[in-house]
């Protein structure tokens, strides 16, 4: 095979290099989705695999969740600023979760696998896996009324947990200390690294037979290709400066929305999106970080401008993100930022397509449910004495399109993330599930209909059970679009009275 | 071997086919019937109208599902498929079973007789019956089924189709079952009624083995992969005729390829699949099947190349065939490079035109700036990487190692792809069997008789029971015996295999572990962890349990494949012509063609060949090797590693 450098590939030979580096992308997700023990990865699928260049340039990616998608690159970026590449070795599986190395928030571990060929580090292998606990004051770690980050449990800057040589004891057992649910999260670890060990060994067979030169080269044409299409879907919106707005309905401490605002100025086949009117940091735990105002950039432009091109580091090259220090998306690492990866990251999806109705309204879905709906319960099962954390999302109804009315209880945009089965639940937690049905005609009226929501009652089984939530959507409900009327809002209901607002438990209000 | 075309009536068709070969249906002692009755229906959406009853509170399952999407950044998402069972036919009965699988809301004869009511008022012929937990206790589901007896000829009741907990995916599977119930219960009841006593019917089902009419009429779904299942089984059978213990059998047709993993002789089962967008969990091969095939079309996309998963089908088909196709495709390439002749006829109508191919492909060659040779090798190249990635799963999922496997290529364009797919992953070893091209009935007539069935057993490591374990064992062993014994095998002949479902207490996917007598605690421990660290490298000393148990009882087949085989072997070994062909490097070699039917046993030649039979055409590609064996399968030997 050629692998003198600097010279392109034929195009045959680089599809044939994309392909397999998908494959490997793919097969990281199979990998750890079979293995893993916490039902929130074997279950639900709350995980995302990727791959990126040597400098953190998004290769390849699983089919998995935008959200945890958008920031693989800068996870990678990031930790290279905190760890150069000559402490890496081969063998090497780092584990990070700081919003702040390129992240989003704490609960999404990244493992980190550097892949070695002809004595340079080629490649990194990324495995993001949600964890159904990392420590801080409340299980599941979604502390709804938190007001600073060592709230919202353990900070893992870059740590190498696996060598070559082996496990690392001592610091696995840091990490195994500061949660809840010890035996699970352990198995949760060595998933990830399994996945990230069988991309190291696929892409070793790969450069092996291609040459390192020959696949940096087609790495680089794949990025090219992936640019110039997103380049082209831009130029094909007119150009303009659009704005638009969404609104939190509040951060679980201060009793007022909070305001998400984009300018997107489309000019020729460039875009920027500039987040600077958004409003100040939040006191609670809604604050974004500005990777995930990348990966909600990057989300809706795929969405609607290329969904059938490569995702790539190539894509967001023509994207420009400002965010301002100190506002919401881009906030001081102090500050709690749980809620913001699925809650604000949505909201400024939002934002981004209000901003685009006044040129591509066909193109857009009404306002689903953009919240993750989320409950956790906590608590130890009187049938088994052990630990359990339960973390459930819940989808409402899909927005309705120019076409056809929504579809019922589908998780939009940035999520993906599955539903625990009500039989699962009952296996292994001590909840029953009582009702879990469609909200007829709770969709926004119009033209067309937005979806059916759903609704899910649960009972508590054990005599002592923490429950968290974390519902957005429940003041500010799911907005038409171009005339038709807004869907029904989320509600959470504690024995038959209204919960704070989608947040239990938070300050009364 | 004889073959009718198909017949709107089957039982007609089976009546012509022994007329074919001069029987009367009296003389045949066993059918062996394949079918895609039933994915037919569900493909089309051909299926009974139902009613559903289901736990109060749970009516709405089907619609909920899963609630995840599977396009990630597309906006106009693929709305899912209709529920199976429309709202106003499903109904809630009031009752409740725990998470341990006790009662804590009785079912009562009174709300049993409302059922039956309301489902009278319905007026469909079948009923699905899906509780909560009744993959624990079936109790209610059994009272509810016998309440509707004289209501509707059919009834499904999930914990016997598919006793695993998951509410939607069981709740579908038994919706679907109950579907197909009316159409293939009646078919098999006026085939078994023509047939008599004296024949005995064997339904290949789509883990690929038999199963009763009996059980088939009342577990129709177990028949939604029964065609590949054919296939992969007749893959599995010549892959214990020449002891190949790791074997991916790669079926390449027209549209679609469908690749599947054997390990020592066993074909892989995956409970867990989707057909028509609705889930399916019933033991079925575990086939990736992947939207490319000769007909994928090559397309530019700006400065890249795209290979399908456009297709041209069957028509207009490939632009070689001259039916008004303009667009590169797979199959043109293959004509370009010289690996069919310009000029053959396929099926009587078509006439392949190695110009017409040639036109489609000059644009491509143009836009890239290489040769039309160059072009249709590459786009050759792009058709095996997608290949690959499917090879690439399939053996990821079960722990093979690929490179330790032995391709078995058969379908219409599997042969032709074999050796350059092979070479790219590192397989050094390809077979295109005897009748590649009609395998799957091949596969029906070769394959072992043998009935599987499996139970849930929820054996915890903790709580060890060797004597349980053993006795259902032997009790699914003695249900799985009786229609081979009243088929006139004989009892000593049997082959009993028990496997266990194993899984670390509260993990999701479960491996299989050959389980055997004394089923001693220490060797089955042994045996999952070694396993578990093969397929996912870990292996823990937490508890795990047999979460299902799955027996396998099986005959030798009663038909001598050899006896087959060696009858057609011949004895030319001269090439019926020399032709200029292009292979990988872009050299023009002058290549022999031989005919497959006159090769003698033993026949040997280094590549580049091809080898053509009335089916299909085996390339060996330069550096390759082929050789016929005794039982007429042809051997290749791909050198090892890229070129």
């Amino acid at each position: 095979m050629n692998s003198e450098p600097n010279v392109r590939p034929d195009p045959f030979t680089i599809e044939v290099i994309r392909n397999a580096l998908t494959a490997i992308a793919e097969e990281m997700s199979l990998v750890i989705m079979r293995s893993a023990r916490s039902p929130l990865l074997r279950e639900a699928g709350d995980l995302s695999s990727a791959l990126t260049d040597a400098e953190g340039g998004l290769i390849a990616q699983g089919r998995d969740i935008p959200a945890h998608l958008g920031i693989m690159g800068s996870t990678v970026q990031e930790f290279l600023k905190r760890v150069p590449k000559e402490r890496l070795q081969p063998g090497d599986v780092w584990f990070l979760n700081l919003p702040e190395v390129g992240g989003n928030h704490l609960p999404d571990v990244k493992a980190i696998r550097p892949v070695f060929a002809e004595g340079a580090v080629q490649a990194f292998a990324v495995c993001l896996a949600h964890w159904a606990d990392i420590g801080g004051a409340r299980p599941g770690s979604y502390v709804p009324d938190a007001r600073d980050a060592w709230q919202e449990g353990l900070r893992i800057s870059p740590l190498r947990v696996f060598t070559a040589e082996g496990t690392d004891h001592e610091k696995l057992e840091i990490i195994l200390s500061n949660v809840r649910g010890r035996e699970e999260r352990e198995g949760d670890i060595l998933a990830q690294m399994a996945a990230t060990r069988s991309a190291d060994e696929r892409l070793q067979e790969l450069f092996a037979s291609y040459g390192a030169a020959t696949v940096q080269a087609a790495i680089a044409d794949i990025h090219d290709q992936s640019e110039r299409q997103m380049r082209a879907a831009i130029r094909e919106i007119p150009d303009g400066e659009y704005f638009g707005e969404d609104f939190l309905d509040h951060d679980g401490i201060d009793d007022h929305p909070i305001g998400v605002r984009v300018r997107v100025t489309i000019k020729g086949d460039a875009a920027t999106f500039d987040f600077r009117e958004t409003d100040d940091a939040a006191k609670g735990p809604l604050n974004a970080t500005p990777f995930t105002a990348g990966a909600s950039v990057f989300y809706a432009m795929k969405a609607i401008a290329g969904p059938d091109i490569q995702p790539n580091a190539g894509c967001g090259r023509p994207l420009k993100v400002i965010t301002r220090p100190g506002s919401l998306v881009n906030p001081p690492y102090s500050r709690p930022v749980v809620g913001g990866n699925h809650e604000t990251s949505q909201r400024m999806v939002d934002a981004i397509f209000k901003a685009l109705e006044a040129v591509v309204p066909e193109r857009l879905s009404a306002g689903g449910s953009t919240t993750s709906g989320l409950l956790l319960f906590g608590g130890t099962d009187p049938r088994t004495g052990k630990w359990t954390t339960l973390y459930e999302v819940h989808a409402g109804g899909e927005g309705a399109r120019a076409e056809r009315d929504g579809g019922p209880t589908a998780r939009p945009h940035m999520s993906n993330v599955m539903n625990t089965p009500a039989e699962i639940i009952e296996a292994f937690y001590p909840i029953r599930i009582e009702r879990q049905a469609l909200r007829h005609g709770s969709g926004g009226q119009g033209r067309h209909h937005g979806g059916p929501g759903q609704e899910r009652h649960y009972r508590i089984l054990a005599p002592e059970m923490s429950m968290t939530s974390m519902v957005e959507r429940c003041v500010i409900p799911p907005y038409g679009l171009q005339g038709g009327a807004p869907g029904n809002p989320s509600r959470s209901l504690w024995n038959g009275r209204m919960a704070n607002a989608g947040r239990y438990p938070a300050r009364p209000m | 071997m004889g073959k009718v075309l198909s017949q709107t009536d089957p039982v007609a068709g089976i009546i012509a086919a022994c007329g074919s070969v001069g029987l009367e249906l009296s003389d045949v002692s066993d059918i062996m019937h394949g079918t895609t009755m039933a994915t037919n229906a569900i493909v089309e959406g051909r299926l009974a109208p139902i009613a559903l009853i289901a736990t109060e509170g749970f009516a709405e399952v089907l619609d909920i599902g899963r609630q995840n999407r599977r396009e990630l950044y597309k906006m106009a998402v693929t709305p899912r498929p209709d529920p199976l069972v429309p709202r106003n036919r499903r109904l809630e009965a009031r009752q409740r079973t725990d998470a341990q699988g006790a009662e804590i809301t009785a079912l009562t004869g009174a709300e049993i007789a409302r059922l039956a009511r309301e489902v009278k008022a319905l007026g469909v012929e079948s009923v699905a019956v899906s509780l909560i937990h009744s993959y624990l206790n079936g109790d209610h589901e059994t009272r509810i089924g016998r309440g509707l007896e004289g209501v509707v000829p059919f009834v499904a009741l999930s914990h016997q189709l598919n006793p695993e907990p998951r509410e939607y995916e069981r709740t579908n599977s038994t919706a679907m079952n109950a579907a197909l119930m009316p159409l293939v219960a009646r078919y098999l009841k006026r085939l078994v009624d023509r047939l008599g006593s004296q024949t005995g019917l064997h339904m290949f089902h789509s883990a690929g083995g038999m199963a009763s009419a009996d059980s088939i009429s009342s577990r129709p779904l177990a028949l939604a992969l029964s065609g590949p299942a054919a296939g992969v089984a007749a893959a599995a059978s010549v892959a214990r005729r020449l002891n190949l213990d790791r074997v991916i059998s790669f079926d390449m047709g027209g549209t679609t390829t469908d690749v599947s993993v054997i390990v020592d002789g066993k074909v892989q089962i995956d409970s867990n699949q989707r057909m028509a967008g609705y889930p399916i969990r019933q033991m079925m091969v575990a086939v990736e099947t992947i939207g490319a095939g000769g007909g994928s079309i090559a397309r530019r996309d700006g400065t890249a190349v795209r290979v399908g998963p456009d297709s041209a089908g069957a028509n207009p088909g490939p632009a070689c065939y001259g039916l008004g196709g303009t667009q590169p495709t797979v199959a043109d390439a293959n004509i370009i490079l010289g690996y069919i002749e310009s000029g053959r006829e396929l099926g009587g109508t078509v006439r392949l035109d190695i110009k017409k191919a040639e036109a489609a492909f000059a644009p491509l060659a143009k836009a890239f700036g290489t040769s039309i040779h160059d072009a249709a090798l590459g786009v050759r190249r792009v058709a095996n990487a997608n290949m690959a990635r499917a090879l690439r799963r399939v053996t990821v999922e079960h722990g093979v190692d690929a490179r330790a496997c032995t391709l078995l290529a058969f379908g219409g364009a599997g042969p032709m792809h074999a050796v350059s797919l092979a070479r790219e992953f590192g397989i050094q070893n390809v077979v295109v069997p005897r009748f590649s091209s009609a395998f799957s009935a091949f596969g029906c007539m070769t394959a072992e008789m043998s009935y599987a069935e499996q139970r849930p057993l929820h054996l915890q490591s903790g709580v060890w029971s060797a004597n349980d374990l053993s006795e259902t064992a032997a009790r699914m062993a003695e249900r799985l015996t009786d229609p081979l014994l009243k088929s006139g095998c004989a009892r000593d002949r049997l082959r009993v295999e028990v496997a266990g479902l194993l899984r670390y207490t509260g993990q999701s996917d479960a491996v299989e572990v050959p389980l055997a007598a004394p089923y001693d605690l220490a060797a089955v421990d042994t045996a999952f962890k070694a396993i578990h660290q093969r397929l996912y490298g870990f292996a823990t000393d937490e508890a795990w349990e047999v979460d299902t148990l799955r027996v396998t009882v099986s005959a030798p087949p009663k038909q001598d494949v050899s006896a087959l085989a060696t009858d057609a072997a011949g004895t030319a070994t001269e090439p019926v012509a020399i032709r200029k062909c292009w292979f990988e490097g872009g050299s023009e070699l002058d290549t022999p063609y031989f005919d497959r039917d006159q090769l003698p046993v033993d026949w040997k030649i280094a590549g580049p060949a091809i080898i053509e039979d009335a089916w299909s055409t085996i390339i060996v590609d330069p550096g390759a090797t082929a050789w016929v064996d005794a039982h007429a399968h042809l051997h290749i030997a791909v050198e090892a590693g890229r070129k």
